[in-house]
């Protein structure tokens, strides 16, 4: 009985860790998660207000940010490949590409939200509105919030804070890079494609 | 996976997170600013409904009803109440507290004149006229 | 006890408990008058009895806040505390006003408190919670700003732990959100949207993290468990408390004239809120099976395994169950809401506020833990309290399921009180658990009065010859 209280108490060392940002992810995922069931929910009450509404919607724009944020990941992957090889400074540029495409998905949907904005439209327009406007900011918001971890994450690389065997940091930050890339095509196919 | 999650990344979840929610929170709560004079008909705020107003808190009305749902629920909702009960009802109720019947609730008499009266039923009807989404599921509140 | 100013804290711990009996005293009256509307009639109308109940509700929580800082903060800072002088002052100050308060509820009429204090230069009165006149509204202002100042001088010269940034950080984010009190606009939408940033500020947010810095520091100081754990799982915590209760508080605008959008932002969130309750609970149990060492105060423990365990059902599973949108529709501003109040407030902040008295009062009055005798009369009090809190619940939960079904969901909906009448056994119910809540308070109360502390020889010496 002993050892396995001693085991137990051992793996339990970095278990709350694990245990608590996999909840944390979880939970992101679970905001998202409800939130596109209540989409969806909504939607299949009100169909024909969706369909319509859904096509004053700059598709051409979402599609275009939908590749810029597809592009950004894959040069996170990049980043990450760079650094277990020890190149630090790969590691960056790369990552600073990352964050340039990040900021051009932030220009490109300022502008729809403006578009928005001088048509008057806003979150008491109607149903559909509510919820596009409501889940493109929320995104854009996280958007915002991964740029600034990208940023800690690249000034780290310049500085040689990572190594081959030590880049927590860069995984990290590209797993929360991932999940807002994710979370937006499943956003652009949800909110903008189907009908 | 190799990961230490460290103490730090925890505060940092906290500050952002904290951060994060707060600015939309605040943003939110500015677009119901702007929306809320419409809803409610704030232009209809005249100074008998405002000394109305003046009257129902400085009476303590919630602390035995509720105005759309919030105060104490020891006696009957205030928001619809003009709807309910029209406004000479209502003046000749007020005026008649407290009913004195045994063990029976009882609402004080907080001995309004007229005026004091017609302002505080201006009040309830402002009240009444709030877009609240459909709130209350019927007339009895 | 480490540091000689941490007995300042006494005092705050003491009149907390008075205030807590006066509390229940006029809970009881309040639940008469449900059953006799011509109890103590014209001298005490209910909205006075109300008013009174709450009030003293929150200045006693406060009173404990308080004396928990002045406790935790010089002891975490290893440093005395900065003034325990202004401390103490502080402490007079602030029970006066508490006292001048009720006291003014009881012997003057509201109107005429209200022309006295100046309420018609900056209108603050008559909104739930917040009834105090204008002058104590800036003393408690006041009272905040010396506690503030105190632990925030006592934390720069000390060591910074996580747990005293959590506690001395949510203590200013409890004064900040006093300030919305002195925000009353005329238009009542506007006045009802800003009135809950200071009530679910405070209990659906900033209290949550005081809970969170509380019970982290028992837990601490009882287990052994490593502080990095710990305070990293508090963190993660109140970090859902907030992205879960930020916008969450959309729940409260629903139905008040608040926008339409509100509706499902609110749901969306506030379905959320449960999770850090349910994560406090994990933290809790699992630190208590990682202890590393068996602390004399069982009582202590006690009450802080409770508090994880009755916040998740108070704040958790009947703050969800009046949460969602289409739900509250029915039952919004019925007993269902009073039911999670009570349990709510009882089992997250009461709860958390007796286990640090509890952790603390023994300590404070020069021993490890209190002899076994008075422990077993704390315990069965806790019972006796939490028991009668779940009945009380279920008792108001009842009265809302009447409503539900005779008021609001009816095909020909009966008046309000019709509606009370049908009601009338559940708040039968709800008075006999208030009487016994109150009973179990008295056995609790009764624990402080026996001598003599925990001894490890004795208790052993029982347990072999079992």
């Amino acid at each position: 009985m002993t050892p396995h209280i001693n085991s137990d108490t051992d793996a339990t060392q970095d278990l709350p860790g694990d245990l608590a940002i996999w909840i944390f992810i979880f939970a992101e995922l679970v905001v998202f998660g409800i939130f596109f069931a209540a989409y969806a929910f909504a939607r299949s009450t009100h169909v024909t207000l969706f369909n319509a509404s859904q096509l004053t919607l700059n598709r051409d724009n979402g599609f275009a940010n939908t590749l810029i944020l597809v592009t950004s990941s894959y040069f996170v992957v990049r980043a990450n490949q760079a650094i277990k090889a020890g190149h630090n400074k790969v590691c960056g540029h790369w990552l600073s590409g990352a964050l340039g495409l990040g900021g051009g998905f932030l220009l490109l949907k300022l502008a729809e939200f403006h578009q928005d904005f001088v048509h008057g439209i806003n979150l008491s327009t109607n149903l559909f509105y509510m919820f596009y406007l409501s889940l493109t900011f929320f995104h854009f918001m996280h958007v915002i919030m991964g740029m600034v971890i990208l940023a800690v994450v690249a000034y780290k690389a310049y500085t040689g804070h990572y190594s081959a065997e030590h880049h927590t940091g860069v995984e990290t930050g590209g797993s929360y890079w991932h999940m807002v890339d994710l979370v937006w095509i499943i956003l652009f196919a949800l909110v903008y494609v189907i009908h | 996976m190799q990961q230490v999650f460290t103490k730090a990344m925890a505060r940092n979840i906290f500050l952002g997170g904290a951060g994060f929610f707060l600015i939309i929170y605040l943003l939110l709560a500015y677009d119901s600013f702007q929306q809320i004079p419409i809803r409610d008909h704030a232009v209809n705020l005249t100074p008998s409904v405002l000394r109305g107003k003046y009257l129902f808190d400085t009476n303590d009305c919630i602390g035995c009803h509720t105005v759309n749902g919030e105060g104490a629920y020891y006696a009957p909702e205030l928001g619809n109440v003009y709807k309910r009960r029209g406004p000479e009802f209502i003046k000749a109720w007020i005026h008649a507290q407290p009913s004195g019947a045994p063990g029976r609730r009882q609402m004080p008499n907080f001995h309004f004149n007229a005026d004091q009266l017609n302002d505080i039923t201006a009040y309830l009807q402002w009240l009444s006229n709030i877009d609240t989404n459909k709130w209350p599921p019927n007339i009895e509140g | 006890m480490n540091y000689q100013s941490q007995r300042v804290a006494k005092p705050y711990f003491i009149a907390a408990l008075g205030l807590f009996v006066g509390q229940i005293v006029f809970g009881l009256i309040a639940g008469l008058q449900y059953l006799n509307g011509t109890f103590l009639f014209p001298a005490l109308p209910f909205d006075v009895v109300h008013m009174s109940h709450t009030n003293l509700l929150i200045v006693w929580l406060l009173m404990a806040f308080m004396g928990a800082a002045y406790f935790i903060v010089p002891e975490e800072a290893q440093t005395e505390l900065y003034s325990p002088k202004l401390a103490l002052i502080t402490f007079w100050v602030f029970l006066a006003a508490g006292a001048v308060t009720i006291l003014s509820y009881l012997f003057v009429p509201y109107t005429q408190l209200a022309a006295m204090t100046g309420n018609a230069v900056l209108p603050t009165m008559g909104r739930g919670y917040l009834e105090q006149p204008l002058p104590i509204k800036v003393g408690i202002v006041l009272v905040a700003l010396s506690l503030l100042f105190n632990v925030t001088m006592t934390l720069i010269k000390g060591r910074k732990t996580s747990i005293n940034i959590i506690l001395v950080g949510s203590l200013w984010g409890l004064a900040l959100l006093f300030l919305p009190a002195f925000y009353f606009p005329q238009d009542t939408v506007k006045a009802s949207f800003g009135w809950w940033w200071v009530v679910h500020g405070w209990v659906e947010g900033d209290w949550e993290l005081i809970l969170g810095a509380l019970l982290g520091f028992i837990l601490i100081k009882m287990t052994g468990v490593d502080r990095e754990i710990i305070e990293k799982w508090i963190y993660i915590i109140i970090a859902m408390t907030l992205i879960s209760g930020l916008v969450g508080i959309g729940h409260h605008y629903y139905y008040t004239g608040a926008p339409a959008y509100w509706i499902w932002l609110g749901s969306i969130f506030s379905a959320l809120e449960p999770i850090p309750f349910m994560l406090l609970i994990a933290f809790s149990f699992k630190t208590l099976l990682q202890r590393r060492r068996e602390h004399p105060n069982k009582a202590a423990m006690l009450w802080a395994m409770g508090t994880p365990i009755m916040a998740f059902l108070g704040a958790g599973l009947w703050g969800f169950m009046i949460t969602l949108a289409p739900v509250q529709y029915y039952i919004h501003g019925t007993q269902f809401t009073a039911a999670h109040g009570h349990l709510a407030f009882f089992g997250a902040y009461a709860m958390i506020a007796l286990a640090i008295i509890s952790y603390a009062m023994p300590l404070l009055r020069g021993r490890t833990a209190n002899s076994m005798v008075a422990q077993r009369w704390e315990m069965t009090g806790f019972w006796f309290m939490t028991l009668s809190m779940i009945g009380i619940t279920l008792a108001l939960t009842g009265a809302g399921i009447v409503t539900l079904f005779l008021q609001r969901a009816a095909e020909d909906p009966m008046g309000f009180m019709q509606v009370q009448d049908k009601a009338r056994v559940f708040f039968w119910i709800r008075e006999f658990f208030g009487v016994s809540f109150f009973t179990g308070l008295l056995i609790y109360l009764r624990s402080f009065f026996f001598a003599g502390e925990y001894e490890y020889a004795n208790e052993m010496k029982q347990a072999l010859s079992k």
